[in-house]
């Protein structure tokens, strides 16, 4: 398949036509705006699949395409490319994004029907798709920040769509002011790397870690790669909700459910998961992976405890997602980077669906507390099967997805922290990493079953809800994705260990096989890639894989022979505890919620102290605003007033008006004296005397003038003639 | 034989009859005619000038002009004078002050 502009950029314009016609003319088109959008990002959607089929096809892991134009040349030193970049990584995300986005804007046909936020909704929804598009196709960092701000902006106008609500208005601020942080400190990053590399496109930098141009190099003391690795690192813990700056993320709920499921689910939060991972053997080289890890565990753990105690089935949602990207970022600190983005798919997937489902189940039941719900199972059966299969899915159950791509974090988790001999940051991360994945799976069958199992505790809401009968709009996106839970679309081997994966030619192992980590063994292909002008045809000839095996790439604290087989068996040691874990997850959540054997109070009346704290959040919200914001921020805007009125106003403001006063004056006796007094009434006093002077002659007796004439005539010819 | 001497006295007495009478009379007619003798003057000097200089007929030819431009400032004056005799009921020529102040 050749590339050019005709088959890459309709994948992002169809979304932006979209957009376009439903902000401009969506009055008009009413409902039928809704289908413009779904048709718009199905499009999308159909030409990502082209790509990824010749991708497929292709099935090398050193198979890209690289496109660029020049935005602006001037001269040698300041030359900015922009382009495409599509590697088998940027594909497979592509298609993750078009797929979830048209299945949750389909769900959205259905979710906002009568809602009186419609039109706005699909105004928003196809922009943010878009925007998502353009981050994963755009191949330098500055055109992903364009796009990362546009996504933030759709996620601050989504959030607050119900804007005559003040708590959602207070949840979009905060959204937005919150990741603001995280990108400012990125866009410092993207311009440091600017200045050591010279191009922030992704190869380019690959190429200057190839080159060694970060060596001995420095930033304000630090290390110029640690700087620039750390404060793209910072964009990531603002736009994926990490620890410490994750409180937007559960206020973001006050968006309609679909835009969750969109925005803090599939694609938003990815996005910066997705940076990370863009940047990784910048991350490695500086030696930040370790950081990286303990902020992944910290948040993975602290997220997930927090989750145990919500009584808001959204908010369950919104703290799994932190926990989850939290392993995201784990994985990444682990150097487990194809397991990392295998999670940021399956998540998405799954997260995608489970946010339908609870929007389903708000929609139908117009309820979101569980002390209302219980026993919804025959009313919601559609949604019951979906939400079921991705609870198993995100509890880490063999042969669902949540299992292939969390068990090789942890795997890879375990490996690193504590049989590769070095204890560290990273093996407390690692052991955070299996707390979280033992809560995990108890606080979502603690949803599932507080939602659909049991008797009913409020009986005339139960009533009231009508059985639910198959439709388009509701229910065929969870089934369908639902389908995506399974294992086995990820990996040929129901564990992900790859056992099985020289059966069926090999290629069902095309995740871990596609997906190539840039290690720093490897780093130096990048310095031969080559990019093409957008309407270039490609020639290339690309070398397919002969034999599509699975080697374990995991561990970039260098994987050699004799190391090899450790991480084999960290990995199998690793399988086999986090099914131990899954279970037991579901298990304990079986017996408190479903049998009701163990009363939950046991846990809550024991430890008040430790309940109180997590149905607190851990007190984040009090401590930015009781302390972040009330002393520190206002102690230095209180300075600042100080400055401003005291100093500034008094000295810089006052004193210049008293400068101005004394201008004033003198400009003033100038303008009465010199310029009225002698300039204007002196010029009409001496034009009024040579009036008097004149006027004499002017005696309008033409005889008298004749006599003037005449004496005038004949004197001059008397002296003529003397 | 009269000499060119006698023609230009001749005209001379007409033209200072003329500004005598222009400057003194205050009737607007009387002047108009005091204009009249002053243009004679030229036009007898013209034509002596012609006869006794040039030997050509130039001069004849200008004194010619000189009285279609003196019929016609007579005519326009005349007008203006019964204009103004119309307006202010007097051809006094100190009454035409309209310009002033």
């Amino acid at each position: 398949m050749e590339y050019t502009i005709q088959s890459i950029a309709p994948i992002f314009l169809a979304p932006v036509i979209a957009f376009i016609i439903n902000a401009f003319f969506g009055r008009k088109l009413k409902s039928m705006s809704n289908w413009i959008a779904v048709a718009a990002i199905a499009f999308s959607f159909v030409y990502t699949l082209r790509i990824f089929t010749d991708f497929m096809g292709v099935f090398a892991t050193d198979y890209y395409i690289h496109k660029t134009f020049t935005w602006f040349d001037l001269g040698p030193t300041f030359k900015l490319d922009l382009g495409v970049y599509l590697d088998n990584m940027a594909v497979i995300m592509l298609l993750m994004v078009t797929g979830v986005a048209t299945l949750i804007h389909l769900f959205s046909t259905w979710y906002m029907k009568g809602d009186s936020r419609e039109g706005r909704f699909f105004v928003f929804l196809p922009l943010f798709t878009s925007a998502m598009i353009g981050l994963v196709l755009s191949d330098n960092l500055l055109l992903l920040f364009v796009f990362w701000e546009i996504m933030g902006f759709c996620s601050y106008s989504l959030i607050g769509i119900y804007y005559e609500k003040e708590a959602a208005g207070n949840a979009s601020l905060k959204a937005f002011m919150t990741t603001r942080i995280g990108d400012v400190i990125f866009l410092l990053g993207i311009l440091a790397l600017w200045h050591i590399v010279g191009s922030v496109t992704y190869v380019d930098i690959y190429g200057a870690i190839a080159n060694g141009k970060f060596e001995g190099l420095t930033i304000l003391g630090f290390s110029a790669a640690g700087f620039a690795a750390f404060t793209i690192f910072c964009g990531n813990i603002g736009k994926s909700a990490q620890f410490p700056i994750h409180v937007w993320l559960p206020d973001a709920m006050m968006g309609p459910t679909p835009g969750s499921a969109l925005i803090h689910a599939a694609t938003m939060v990815a996005a910066g998961v997705y940076l990370s991972l863009r940047i990784f053997p910048l991350l490695e080289m500086s030696g930040l992976l370790p950081f990286v890890a303990i902020i992944g565990g910290i948040t993975a753990v602290g997220a997930a405890t927090i989750a145990l105690v919500q009584d808001d089935l959204k908010s369950v949602l919104a703290y799994s997602t932190i926990s989850q990207l939290g392993y995201m970022v784990l994985g990444i600190g682990v150097g487990s980077y194809n397991a990392a983005f295998m999670h940021i798919i399956t998540h998405a997937i799954f997260k995608a669906c489970l946010f339908m489902c609870a929007g389903s189940i708000i929609h139908s039941i117009h309820e979101q507390f569980f002390n209302k719900l219980g026993g919804y199972k025959k009313k919601l059966p559609f949604t019951y099967i979906a939400s079921l299969c991705c609870c198993l899915a995100i509890a880490g159950i063999p042969f669902f997805t949540g299992f292939v791509s969390k068990d090789r974090i942890l795997g890879d988790a375990l490996y690193n922290g504590f049989m590769s001999g070095n204890f560290g940051l990273v093996s407390i991360a690692a052991l955070f990493g299996f707390i979280g994945a033992f809560l995990t799976p108890f606080y979502m069958f603690r949803w599932l079953f507080l939602i659909f199992h049991g008797t009913p505790k409020d009986q005339s809401l139960y009533d009231h809800c009508h059985k639910e009968h198959f439709s388009v709009g509701q229910n065929l996106p969870l089934l369908i994705l639902s389908v995506f839970t399974l294992g086995l679309m990820f990996s040929g081997s129901p564990t992900g260990q790859g056992w099985l994966g020289h059966w069926f030619g090999g290629k069902t192992e095309w995740f871990k096989v596609l997906v190539d980590a840039p290690y720093s063994k490897n780093i130096n292909k990048f310095t031969t890639y080559e990019r093409q002008p957008l309407s270039f045809e490609d020639t290339r000839e690309i070398t397919t894989l002969e034999h599509a095996h699975y080697h374990h790439q995991s561990g970039y604290y260098g994987p050699n022979n004799e190391n090899e087989h450790g991480i084999h068996s960290a990995h199998v040691w690793g399988a086999i505890m986090s099914i131990f874990i899954a279970f037991g997850g579901v298990f304990l959540a079986f017996l408190m919620y479903f049998r009701n054997s163990l009363n939950p109070s046991v846990f809550t009346n024991r430890f008040p102290r430790y309940y109180k704290v997590l149905q607190n959040k851990y007190s984040f919200d009090e401590f930015y605003i009781g302390v972040l914001v009330q002393k520190v921020l206002l102690g230095l805007n209180n300075v600042l007033a100080f400055f401003d009125m005291g100093v500034y106003d008094r000295i810089a403001i006052d004193g210049w008006a008293k400068v101005n006063k004394v201008i004033y004056k003198a400009s003033n006796w100038f303008d009465s004296v010199i310029v009225d007094s002698v300039a204007v009434d002196g010029t009409a006093t001496s034009v009024n005397v040579f009036n008097l002077i004149l006027r004499i002659v002017q005696t309008g007796k033409i005889q008298m003038y004749f006599i003037v004439m005449l004496v005038t005539l004949v004197g001059y010819v008397m002296s003529l003639g003397l | 034989m009269i000499s060119l001497s006698s023609y230009l006295i001749i005209s001379t007495i007409l033209f200072f009859i003329g500004i005598a009478v222009m400057i003194t009379r205050k009737n607007i007619v009387a002047m108009l005619l005091g204009i009249e003798l002053i243009l004679n003057a030229s036009a007898l000097n013209f034509v002596a000038y012609s006869k006794y200089v040039t030997n050509n007929i130039d001069g004849h030819i200008f004194s010619l002009f000189i009285i279609v431009v003196a019929a016609a400032e007579a005519a326009v004056g005349l007008a203006i004078v019964i204009r103004f005799f119309q307006i202010k009921e007097t051809i006094h020529i100190d009454e035409a002050s309209q310009l002033k102040n």
